[in-house]
């Protein structure tokens, strides 16, 4: 009477199937859904139908379709929509109040006022921030990302990515200690800036006119072969991008410090890698119905979330710290809630995503290379499916789990992973560690309400 | 070595060694969390990292390492801590992990998961708390799934939204609150090892089901599929569609020659269209309707588990003999008492009663005011032999009905508890001067886990009447009792 015979899916008790044969039954290891908020989960269920599939379907196609390239090295103010306007200033994460916003992001918005001369001192940036002097907004509403603080200011150098018509922007990565990524805003972080905007910028602008644009879908595409995740390490691919660029800077003028700069950097290509993200992820924005993922970001208060069929909108939840390995004299009690947009990686399916293709960094996830493969496994879980570029290796070359999607997220319980920098609470210490964050579930609840609203609309 | 009145700060050069950062913080956090350790450091000795160090208080005076050396740093309470942190952190860096074994293997955890692990799976069985129930029934469903629902606690709403779902596809949603089915031979939730023969059976009631199909089995025939439907599958607001469905697949289902109805009785226009329903199935069916007079129209009614069995048995050629168990002598009181596990059992008692005009106590002790926090007595027999042990002392109660239940999904041994219950209360009333007659039937079968025979030897061992129904056991009691005393 059943076609293909009695074969038991068993959702609870085992001893409810005791009667039949053991080969017949998957018992699986259930939990309830939607972290225990049953009219979520109902939702989830009722938006779990053909139209959804073929909405998500499209959107991942979008996505996977961009094939970003690094085109040219400019100024902001030039290139960024709106921010050569007045006294703009843009953050990382969803929009926030300026009373609200943490230390870091403070410390970056003084740094860059000071770069930008609108104030001479700390304590007048400060204050003509807080007089809201300064217009601030996010960088994810400019076409831009920026990793921590991710303060973006017009005279910054941005990397431009494009594909066709589009673009997207993400700042020059400034290297490690004392930067105003993670809030520092010292004469040497400021200086560093002043050297990035007229020397660094111009020169590999040049290199690119030279040299001609970068594929930055097989740069990262190979970087994952060799032991980078796209996020927290980047080794492979800021070498191979300087060893890309290396003979056109050799010939700019000042060249040689570019160079310089370039090899005492390994987290060059982690701006590339955002920008090609925000790129890739940008063209599923506003696909009806799609309950895809397009942005992850925090900025130090609160972690946002977009998703695909509610178009530009956030939903936000307070952030926490990240759970991390410190530098020499700092701990938790040190570090500030998690902020930055470089979750834009993971929402790829890089970072934290593809830990399987990062041996050397497996400690920030437990501890062993399978600990990695465990947790490239586990976003599988909530994804869509794999990206048809960048294969992991330790997983037979599987693509890496591409494509957030709220209703597996809301069905398993399975928080996305992300690999982030640990920045200190207060303005101008700057990083102090690394390691990961979930993404908190209360965006996923919003999100999955605020698609049924759009759904019965 | 630096000692101060901060505690000391010792340093230690390992020449050219390379380690990865993140295997440095790692080292140093685990350094930290040694007692009397305060900070400890692991870095590469580059200038940037001297500067960190300086910056945070850690370098000792004239450290002054090259850039490939690998430098721990500890501050700590005293020489011999900080020592003891650097000898284990050396060794920490030049350990060799040993292999931790294979890959673990992802255990499912969703319904889509599971069909993922299983492309082949046809049912879901769900018993997650009821709240939660109604998302994986639907999963469930819309997976292409039949579904056997033992979870309770599930609105009527949501029954009729799901069972139309079901019904949309053509699959089965047996449930909500659905114990027991055999589909295709093979047994779910509380089922008994029943031969498979030529009756259909669809079910609003478990424990009904087991009896109408144990009985079958004795009368040497068997079952073709049994579906349960749930309790209120037709009640009026349900309006008996997944009983329709049920019939659909019975009625073209080759294994099966004769079909049987098991349900309390339902709403009248829903029982009128069952009877019209069944009289056009093309194929003999029987209604058996808990507490209806027995009527032999176009589709027989019966009234009781064991005539609605007895009449299916006929239909397919193996008259069931139920044999006559010998009254004792009737007790002095004339109250009789039932406590039952299972709640189809306990109505077919009352309906023998009650048409024998005895009034009587009959409860079903695996209902949900019962259960409150503990397990349903078939699982757990404890509960109902603390009561039947208690009857014992009760003056009013001179006859004791029982039921017992074996098969799949119930206690592993049931009869010890209830035979030693019931043997102190026979032992309590004989102390007080009373005969308490204990009268009992086993739901089973020969080929159920528990054992059938042994279950009855080890009643009877303790002076329970055994009989071969529970509609025998209690026509045993009208027989004890006609026209006594109800106890209160």
């Amino acid at each position: 009477m059943i076609a293909g015979g009695v074969r038991v899916l068993n959702v609870g008790l085992p001893a409810v199937v005791q009667g039949v044969p053991a080969q017949d039954v998957v018992q699986l290891d259930w939990r309830p859904p939607a972290f225990g908020d049953v009219a979520a989960a109902r939702l989830g269920v009722v938006l779990d139908d053909d139209v959804t599939r073929a909405a998500n379907r499209r959107a991942l196609a979008a996505v996977h379709a961009v094939r970003p390239q690094l085109v040219a090295v400019r100024p902001a103010r030039d290139v960024v929509p709106g921010l050569g306007e007045g006294r703009t200033l843009l953050h990382a994460g969803p929009p926030l109040e300026v009373e609200r916003m943490c230390g870091p992001v403070r410390g970056a918005l003084i740094g860059a006022v000071l770069l930008e001369g609108w104030a001479g001192t700390p304590t007048d940036a400060l204050a003509l921030i807080e007089a809201g002097g300064v217009t601030l907004d996010a960088c994810h509403h400019h076409g831009a990302v920026g990793p921590m603080a991710g303060v973006l200011a017009p005279s910054m150098p941005v990397l431009v990515v494009q594909d066709g018509a589009r673009r997207a922007y993400a700042s020059l990565n400034e290297g490690l200690g004392r930067v105003l990524r993670f809030g520092a805003f010292d004469a040497e972080v400021v200086d560093r800036l002043r050297w990035m905007r007229d020397v660094l910028g111009p020169v590999l602008d040049g290199a690119l006119r030279a040299g001609g644009s970068v594929d930055v879908t097989s740069l990262v595409a190979q970087s994952l072969t060799m032991g980078d995740e796209g996020h927290n390490r980047c080794t492979a691919a800021t070498l191979l991008l300087a060893r890309r660029l290396a003979p056109c800077v050799a010939e700019q003028d000042r060249g040689v410090e570019v160079l310089r700069f370039l090899a005492e950097n390994d987290h060059f290509a982690l701006n590339l890698s955002m920008a090609a993200a925000k790129l890739s992820m940008d063209a599923a924005v506003g696909v009806e119905h799609s309950t895809l993922v397009t942005a992850m970001a925090r900025n130090g208060v609160e972690f946002g979330l977009r998703v695909a069929g509610t178009g530009e909108r956030w939903f936000t939840a307070p952030v926490d710290a990240a759970d991390g390995l410190f530098f020499p004299g700092y701990g938790i009690a040190d570090a500030n809630p998690d902020l930055g947009d470089s979750a834009i990686t993971e929402t790829l399916g890089i970072g934290g995503f593809a830990m399987a293709a990062a041996p050397a960094i497996t400690l920030f996830v437990g501890g062993t290379p399978d600990d990695a493969l465990d947790t490239t496994r586990s976003m599988a879980r909530i994804t869509l499916g794999p990206h048809p570029a960048f294969r992991l290796p330790a997983l037979n070359f599987a693509g890496a789990p591409s494509g957030i999607d709220v209703l597996k997220v809301l069905d398993t319980g399975v928080l996305p992973v992300i690999n982030t920098g640990i920045a200190h609470r207060e303005a101008g210490v700057g990083q102090i560690g690394a390691g990961i964050v979930e993404a908190p579930a209360g965006v996923f609840l919003q999100a999955v309400r605020a698609l049924h609203e759009v759904r019965v609309r | 070595m630096t000692t101060t009145s901060a505690g000391a700060l010792a340093a230690r050069v390992l020449p050219r060694l390379y380690r990865d950062s993140v295997t440095l913080m790692a080292l140093a956090s685990s350094l930290e969390r040694r007692a009397g350790v305060t900070r400890a450091g692991a870095v590469m000795g580059t200038p940037g990292n001297l500067t960190v160090l300086e910056r945070s208080g850690m370098r000792p005076v004239g450290l002054a390492p090259a850039p490939d050396d690998l430098v721990l740093v500890v501050r700590g309470l005293d020489e011999d801590v900080v020592a003891a942190a650097l000898d284990a952190g050396e060794a920490g860096l030049v350990a060799v992990e040993p292999e931790r074994g294979g890959r673990r293997r992802p255990v499912p955890q969703t319904v889509g998961e599971g069909r993922a692990a299983d492309p082949g799976a046809t049912l879901a069985v769900v018993s997650t708390p009821g709240t939660y129930a109604p998302v994986v029934v639907e999963q469930a469903l819309r997976a292409g799934l039949h579904v056997l629902c033992f979870s309770d606690n599930v609105t009527t709403a949501d029954e009729v939204r799901l069972k139309a779902l079901a019904v949309r596809r053509r699959l089965l949603l047996m449930g909500p609150d659905c114990g027991t089915a055999i589909l295709d031979g093979v047994p779910l939730g509380f089922a008994n090892a029943v031969r498979r023969g030529p009756v259909g059976i669809v079910a609003a009631s478990g424990t009904g089901a087991q009896e109408v199909s144990c009985l079958l089995h004795r009368a040497g025939t068997g079952v073709s599929q049994l579906v349960g439907v749930g309790g209120r599958d037709l009640s009026a607001e349900v309006g008996g569609t997944m009983t329709d469905l049920a019939l659909d697949l019975l009625s073209t289902d080759d294994t099966t020659a004769v079909v049987v109805v098991v349900s309390k009785p339902p709403a009248a226009q829903v029982a009128q269209r069952l009877l019209a329903r069944l009289a056009g199935l093309g194929k003999p069916a029987v209604a058996c309707l808990l507490g209806q007079d027995d009527t032999d129209g176009a589709v027989p009614v019966r009234g009781t588990l064991e005539g609605g069995a007895r009449l299916a048995a006929t239909l397919v050629g193996a008259p069931l003999h139920v044999g006559a168990v010998v009254p004792p002598p009737a007790p002095a009181a004339r109250g009789v008492l039932g406590l039952y596990t299972g709640g189809t059992l306990a109505a077919e008692t009352r309906v023998v009663l009650a048409r024998a005009g005895v009034d009587a106590q009959v409860l079903d002790l695996g209902a949900d005011e019962y259960t409150v926090g503990r397990p349903h007595p078939m699982i757990d027999p404890s509960a109902r032999a603390e009561r039947v042990a208690a009857a014992g002392g009760r003056a009013d109660v001179g006859v004791l009905l029982v039921d017992l239940v074996l098969g799949f999904g119930a206690a592993a041994d049931p009869a010890t508890p209830l035979a030693r219950a019931a043997g102190t209360a026979v032992a309590a009333a004989r102390a007080d001067g009373r005969d308490l007659v204990v009268l009992a039937s086993v739901c089973g079968t020969d080929g159920d886990p528990q054992g059938l025979d042994a279950a009855r030897r080890t009643l009877e061992g303790a002076g329970v009447l055994v009989h071969p129904s529970n509609a025998a056991a209690a026509r045993t009691a009208v027989a004890l009792v006609a026209g006594g005393g109800v106890p209160a």
